[in-house]
């Protein structure tokens, strides 16, 4: 019965308005917390999972590392895949990641060969502009000035004004569209990173698998010593029909590197940011401790001050359970009001978050909602015993005669 | 009379008792002090006692000697230290029977206090309706009727706070009616009301005893209430000291 208990959160409107909001804030912190961080990581799952490849072929032991970057693999194993098991091997389409710091944030930057850009974005087209060295004249001269044996074996030096003439620009990027909206960046904009003036030349939505790419070929020369030969990993993208597993495992005996499946990364962030994952758990659990102490104070002090109300229910004969459903009763709206503002509050955080910060991605999911409610209302339960319980030991002749 | 080894560790004692059916209320030898040691204060000594069913019965006496004690142990809502209390049959001893006394409490008897007892955050409405919820009954409409019959019915909407003190009263006594109890104890039930508001609630008690034939004890120090009353006792130093 909600009757007394109601009547009484009308009375005492500000207090309890603040119990609510104390509940609401860690209700907040709850939902909020967990979903940016689950948000953030698995965004950047989702992300991995969008490639249009089968496999990924990562160095021996990098496979469960989260952050794989530079050189680690010679570029030969690509061919070897596409030549000795032309079977099951559609497409191999090596490629070169690098951290790159845009917009305050560093960011994983994948060099992608042109032809290849299917395989790696699974097939996205580009929201404006064109994708970076479309004809290839690029790459060619950089294969050429690099790879062609000269007689006197001297080192080929390429000044950043080589990389960068209209017969073959190397310096463009294609980037996202929350990268574009979050650092205000537009087509032909010019961007100083890594040392180096880039123009960007196309975007793409958002949600493939990193926010900015560039030439495989720019890549590698820049942030892997001069050495055009290697990359990071090789996506292998299986002919039609043929089993993920099996043919993993036969990748894997044949190159002698790690293979795995785009999918493993999302298991393989989750191991990794576990305990990440276990801190914000645990503050969001001493938030809600903390919260329900308030509750508990709150409803003690409200037992203590009602001392002639619950005598006089008594005097009507009122059986301990019935004082006891009171008191929760009162703990149970004032948890209820907690998670509707905490959800309220959650939404306009996760705004004010996506505002602030456009690169984060707080997810409020509804799962986590009903877990912050159910956390409420066992706390609720719970912070309510002690003080309901204390009621129904009130002495009614002691209050209502001796008082 | 001897009180048993379990009355004495405060074990439950209730027990089905031979009474007059006529007699509703019974209590013997009800002894009951204050404090400890020299400061100890005798309140009831030995006091015996018999209310017949459907009597107005008003018990007078100087203040301090032990009236309203004598009304709360009668009304279960204190415990002797000695002696028993027997209530529409059954036996209260002095031992922790709080379930059966909440039940009493419930379903028996209604209590008519001298401050009212409302609660302040219900409206006046709420506050009989409150009463009846607690026995687990929901009947809005005779709620109303009650509120009619104290003549309320008009500010039952409003919180004690917003009443006056003998619209309070009303209220309070619908609240102590409001379940239809096999007797009605009321301390004082006149002591904060003017003459008007005194006369009125004293001729509704009247009427409530005679057309419901509802047994009334009533506490009061005024002698034009006790005039109201079938039989009138005079208590002094915690015993009867005359009918």
């Amino acid at each position: 019965m909600a009757y007394l208990p109601l009547a009484n959160i009308r009375h005492h409107k500000l207090r309890s308005l603040l119990c609510a909001l104390g509940i609401g804030i860690s209700i907040c912190m709850l939902v909020a917390l967990t979903g940016l961080a689950r948000g953030s990581l698995f965004e950047n799952a989702d992300r991995w999972e969008s490639v249009g490849a089968d496999l990924i072929v990562f160095p021996k032991g990098w496979a469960d590392k989260i952050a794989n970057r530079g050189v680690g693999l010679s570029e030969k194993y690509a061919k070897i895949l596409r030549e000795n098991h032309g079977k099951i091997v559609e497409q191999a389409a090596p490629l070169f990641c690098w951290p790159m710091k845009v917009a305050g944030q560093d960011h994983v930057v994948a060099g992608v060969a042109p032809e290849q850009w299917s395989l790696v974005t699974g097939n996205a087209a580009l929201k404006q502009g064109r994708l970076f060295d479309p004809d290839n004249r690029f790459a060619r001269w950089m294969e050429g000035k690099l790879l062609t044996p000269t007689a006197d074996d001297a080192v080929v030096e390429i000044t950043e004004a080589d990389l960068n003439t209209p017969d073959h620009n190397g310096l463009e990027l294609v980037i996202d569209t929350r990268l574009a909206d979050a650092a205000g960046l537009k087509l032909g904009d010019t961007l100083r990173a890594a040392n180096h003036n880039w123009t960007i030349v196309g975007i793409v939505p958002a949600g493939v698998m990193t926010r900015i790419f560039m030439p495989l070929r720019t890549a590698q020369y820049l942030f892997g010593d001069g050495d055009i030969t290697k990359c990071t990993m090789i996506l292998v993208k299986l002919r039609e029909g043929v089993d993920v597993g099996p043919a993993a495992q036969t990748l894997r005996e044949a190159l002698r590197q790690d293979v795995i499946p785009p999918k493993a990364y999302r298991v393989t962030l989750q191991e990794k940011f576990s305990i990440m994952l276990t801190y914000v758990d645990m503050v969001n659990i001493i938030a809600l401790v903390i919260a329900f102490l308030f509750v508990m104070n709150t409803l003690y002090t409200m037992v203590l001050e009602r001392r002639r109300e619950i005598a006089i229910l008594r005097s009507c004969g009122a059986s301990g359970w019935f004082i006891l459903r009171q008191v929760l009763g009162e703990a149970m709206i004032l948890a209820g009001a907690g998670v509707v503002i905490g959800i309220g509050m959650s939404f306009g955080v996760s705004a004010l978050i996506g505002k602030l910060k456009p690169l984060l991605t707080p997810e409020l999911s509804f799962h986590w909602m009903l877990i912050a409610a159910g956390a409420a209302a066992v706390g609720a339960i719970v912070s309510s015993l002690y003080p309901a319980w204390r009621a129904t030991r009130i002495n009614m002749a002691e209050v209502l005669i001796y008082e | 009379m001897q009180t048993s080894p379990a009355c004495k560790r405060g074990v439950l004692l209730i027990q089905k008792t031979m009474t007059n059916t006529s007699t509703i209320l019974k209590a013997t030898n009800i002894q009951k002090s204050f404090g400890k040691g020299e400061a100890k204060n005798h309140v009831l000594r030995g006091l015996n006692l018999q209310v017949d069913r459907g009597e107005f019965l008003a018990i007078m006496g100087p203040s301090g000697c032990g009236k309203s004690t004598l009304l709360h142990i009668l009304g279960l809502m204190d415990q002797p230290d000695e002696g028993e209390v027997t209530l529409d049959g059954e036996t209260f001893a002095h031992a922790n029977a709080r379930p059966q006394r909440l039940r009493f409490l419930r379903e028996k008897i209604g209590f008519v206090f001298q401050r009212f007892n409302l609660i302040s955050v219900l409206s006046g409405r709420d506050n009989v309706r409150m009463s009846l919820r607690v026995r687990g009954v929901r009947d809005d409409e005779y709620v109303e009727k009650l509120l009619q019959r104290m003549g309320v019915a008009e500010v039952a909407h409003r919180k004690p706070g917003e009443l006056s003190i003998g619209e309070q009263q009303r209220i309070a006594v619908a609240r102590a009616l409001a379940h239809k109890p096999e007797i009605v104890l009321a301390d004082e039930p006149t002591g904060n009301l003017d003459t008007d508001n005194g006369d009125a609630l004293l001729e509704l008690f009247r009427q409530i005893n005679r057309q419901d034939a509802q047994t009334m004890v009533m506490i009061t120090h005024s002698t034009e209430a006790a005039r109201q009353a079938d039989r009138v006792l005079h208590m002094r130093d915690g015993l009867i000291e005359t009918e």
